[in-house]
């Protein structure tokens, strides 16, 4: 078996199985309950649709500009103050309790009130959006700071690092693979919390935007074609974003 | 090379020497479970410029506190170090240590972890890569400059903290254990090209182990530490030309002589009595 996994064509197939045993049950479905579910086959007419007057291009296009917004915003901010209260103490004893209190919200829940003051628009959604990828930032930034270990400390001591040499040569490195792993949640939080927001507020355009309207209009083949979209988006970045931690970490031991 | 703690010259007078470490009256104690523990007491040593010594003694003796305050990340104590009049109070380039895991940093090649000693030194820039390329040559490790430190043996991962520590040319160069987690034969390899790189550099170097064989064939000097608190309680010559051999029938009598006075277990008291001058004289 393992060696079949080593074939790649093999490996990228097996993926595809279980997506594929979704669509065959979904056909079947659609022959006995018509209301509930658009065929496979309406799907295709409906993403040519889409495709045609724009509005999954300028869907995707909206919805990835505020991931991305939200994520350039809240993400660098989150491990910078996540790292500086891993360092600084009495940063930490200022700053977290307020913080951990605040993250128990949940990001809708801070939807109203950010209506209320902000008003219902692109702001509020980015501010929300920053949110959501800021809190996992910070968490796994600090984590990973605190956890360097003293013995790498101490060779910088021994050599005479300064303040700065020490951060970049130790620190930052150190707490890479934790700091990773935070921006991989930034990645998944901030894309939730962007379709989420679309749905719940509304926007001129975006994928959560297409979806609201689809219900609204009964469109249940364009609903799927978003979901699909979404769906696939969403996994594309995260490999993409993978690729990246791979190559940042490449000093690790490769046996995970 | 006998040095009589009693009489010791005043560090005035030896200002031309380098890496001549002194170490006077020196205790140190631990706060455990709110309660001050001894962990040092009452360390006499001087060490010459260019002397090998060897430290041995049961766990739990301040060995390695004892080599953590002289390179200066540990400032709390009383007494002096000083290493060549100057009063040990912090880190500095001139004091080297290798410990007995290897602290080369994961996320850096074997190149830049050497590489990294040179950052603060006034070594030029343009002479950095051949110097760290002559140390990993100096180590065996030619072919191996970028391969980071998981992709190395432990051995191997050794000699290049053995490098990282010689790259920055230290006056005095610690070593905490350095062979102890290596299987017998890379130890003895490693032994034998630690005693070639003293030779040709003959910086002094103090070196901590808990193998009475390793501390002989290496050292000019073994001290024997006592436990709770540490203390010297004999100081061993091995007047023997370096580099050694292993089958040497002196080595072999010291061997055994250090390890009955090891098992002989209670420490006994005094000040003056723990000082007891062991010569060994080669018979022919």
């Amino acid at each position: 078996m393992n060696r079949l996994l080593a074939n790649p064509f093999i490996r990228i197939a097996l993926g595809f199985i279980a997506p594929l045993l979704l669509f065959g049950w979904w056909q079947w479905q659609t022959s006995t309950h018509v209301t509930t579910f658009a065929p496979p086959s309406a799907i295709g007419k409906a993403f040519a649709e889409m495709i045609g007057d724009g509005t999954l291009a300028s869907g995707i296009q909206a919805t990835l500009r505020r991931a991305f917004t939200g994520l350039a915003v809240g993400a660098p901010l989150g491990i910078a103050i996540g790292m500086a209260t891993a360092v600084w103490r009495p940063l930490d004893r200022v700053l977290s309790p307020l913080l951990n209190a605040l993250r128990q919200v949940p990001m809708i829940g801070w939807l109203p009130l950010m209506g209320l003051w902000f008003g219902v628009g692109e702001g509020t959604e980015l501010i929300v959006v920053s949110m959501a990828a800021f809190f996992p930032s910070m968490l796994n930034s600090h984590a990973g700071v605190a956890q360097v270990e003293r013995r790498y400390l101490d060779v910088g001591r021994i050599y005479g690092f300064t303040t700065p040499q020490r951060f970049r040569l130790i620190l930052l490195p150190a707490a890479m693979p934790m700091i990773l792993t935070g921006l991989t949640q930034a990645l998944a939080f901030s894309w939730i919390a962007t379709i989420g927001t679309e749905i719940l507020m509304g926007a001129d355009a975006g994928l959560g935007v297409t979806m609201q309207l689809a219900q609204t209009q009964q469109r249940l083949d364009m609903m799927l074609v978003v979901l699909a979209a979404t769906a696939a988006l969403g996994f594309a970045i995260n490999q993409a974003f993978l690729r990246l931690r791979r190559f940042l970490l490449r000093w690790q031991p490769s046996a995970l | 090379m006998s040095v009589d703690p009693l009489s010791r010259p005043e560090t005035k007078a030896q200002p031309l020497q380098k890496g001549a470490l002194t170490i006077s009256d020196l205790n140190k104690s631990f706060v455990i479970g709110k309660k001050p523990r001894l962990v040092l007491e009452n360390i006499e040593l001087t060490v010459q410029p260019g002397e090998f010594v060897s430290i041995v003694g049961a766990s739990g003796c301040g060995k390695s506190t004892l080599l953590r305050l002289i390179v200066g990340l540990d400032d709390e104590y009383s007494g002096e170090i000083r290493l060549d009049g100057e009063r040990i109070s912090t880190t500095s380039l001139d004091r080297g240590i290798i410990f007995q895991d290897h602290r080369l940093f994961p996320w850096m090649t074997l190149e830049q972890n050497i590489e990294l000693a040179l950052l603060n030194t006034d070594t030029p820039k343009a002479r950095r890569a051949q110097i760290v390329a002559d140390h990993i040559a100096l180590v065996n490790l030619k072919g191996f400059e970028k391969a980071f430190p998981h992709q190395l043996s432990g051995g191997m991962a050794q000699r290049a903290a053995i490098a990282r520590a010689l790259v920055t040319e230290p006056k005095l160069l610690l070593l905490d254990e350095p062979l102890g987690a290596l299987d017998a034969l890379t130890r003895v390899h490693v032994q034998n090209e630690l005693q070639r790189i003293w030779m040709a550099q003959r910086s002094t170097m103090v070196m901590v182990t808990h193998d009475v064989e390793e501390a002989l064939y290496l050292g000019d000097r073994v001290i024997i530490m006592s436990p709770n608190p540490g203390r010297i309680r004999r100081i061993v010559e091995v007047d023997l030309p370096h580099p050694r051999d292993r089958r040497s029938p002196l080595l072999h009598r010291l061997k055994d002589e250090i390890l009955a006075e090891l098992t002989t277990g209670a420490a006994i008291g005094n000040a003056p009595s723990n000082l007891i001058h062991l010569h060994g004289r080669e018979e022919r």
